[in-house]
């Protein structure tokens, strides 16, 4: 079996507007590629029981999340017809409104790029050994629940 | 033989720790056993166990130098 490629999709901090502009571009010179299909993921001030969330601390099991994320990424290569797939997701604080997640699939076509963004985004919430504590304006914090 | 623990997100707010060595623990029973005498407020904590960074669903015997996660639901993204 071929030995799964670790890549690293982890950034400490937000993830700059700046930087989705940057990848973007950097795309242009792959001329085979038609689509892209792009998710970013922010910070949401969302109210809870003695607060409203100010921020998001991430925490992660690193190891096995690239592990599981180099996994996932064979599987979603094998099922579509993808050109290529980035992800970053952030550790460490991010302000509401900030970006947390930035997920960027490029194909041929639009139908491969979409539905395998959607599929990466769901298996990024759902099987990645991720966690937020949500950090409220009162200095109170609450662990996330995703939905 | 010694076995590593690590512990992640809301757990860490029970043990107070993220990582424990525990020594002669032959199975991840035994473990889990250990760490609901030391810490009760496990027994009501939602949570996943990996030996090696592999997911496990049943009692999976421990070798010297494992490594065993316990993890609560993940809340990525």
């Amino acid at each position: 079996m071929k030995e799964k490629k670790i890549r690293n999709i982890f950034t400490e901090g937000a993830i700059p507007a700046q930087q989705i502009a940057d990848d973007i571009q950097k795309h242009a010179t792959q001329t085979q590629i038609g689509a892209h299909s792009i998710f970013l993921g922010q910070v949401r001030a969302d109210r809870k029981d003695g607060g409203t969330v100010n921020a998001i601390e991430y925490t992660a099991y690193t190891e096995m999340a690239l592990e599981k994320m180099a996994e996932i990424r064979e599987t979603l290569f094998a099922k579509y017809a993808l050109t290529c797939m980035h992800v970053f997701h952030s550790l460490g604080r991010v302000a509401v409104g900030e970006i947390c997640l930035f997920v960027f699939v490029s194909s041929q076509h639009r139908k491969a790029a979409i539905d395998a963004c959607e599929e990466l985004v769901e298996a990024i919430k759902f099987q990645l050994p991720i966690w937020g504590k949500e950090i409220l304006d009162n200095e109170d914090s609450t662990w996330k629940e995703n939905k | 033989m010694q076995i590593e623990l690590l512990f992640f997100g809301s757990l860490t707010d029970v043990t107070t720790v993220s990582r424990l060595i525990v020594e002669n623990m032959t199975d991840t029973e035994l473990v889990k056993a250990y760490l609901e005498e030391r810490y009760p407020a496990l027994r009501a904590a939602k949570y996943f166990m990996a030996v090696n960074q592999q997911m496990i669903q049943q009692v999976h015997t421990l070798q010297p130098g494992d490594v065993v996660a316990f993890m609560p639901p993940f809340s990525g993204g």
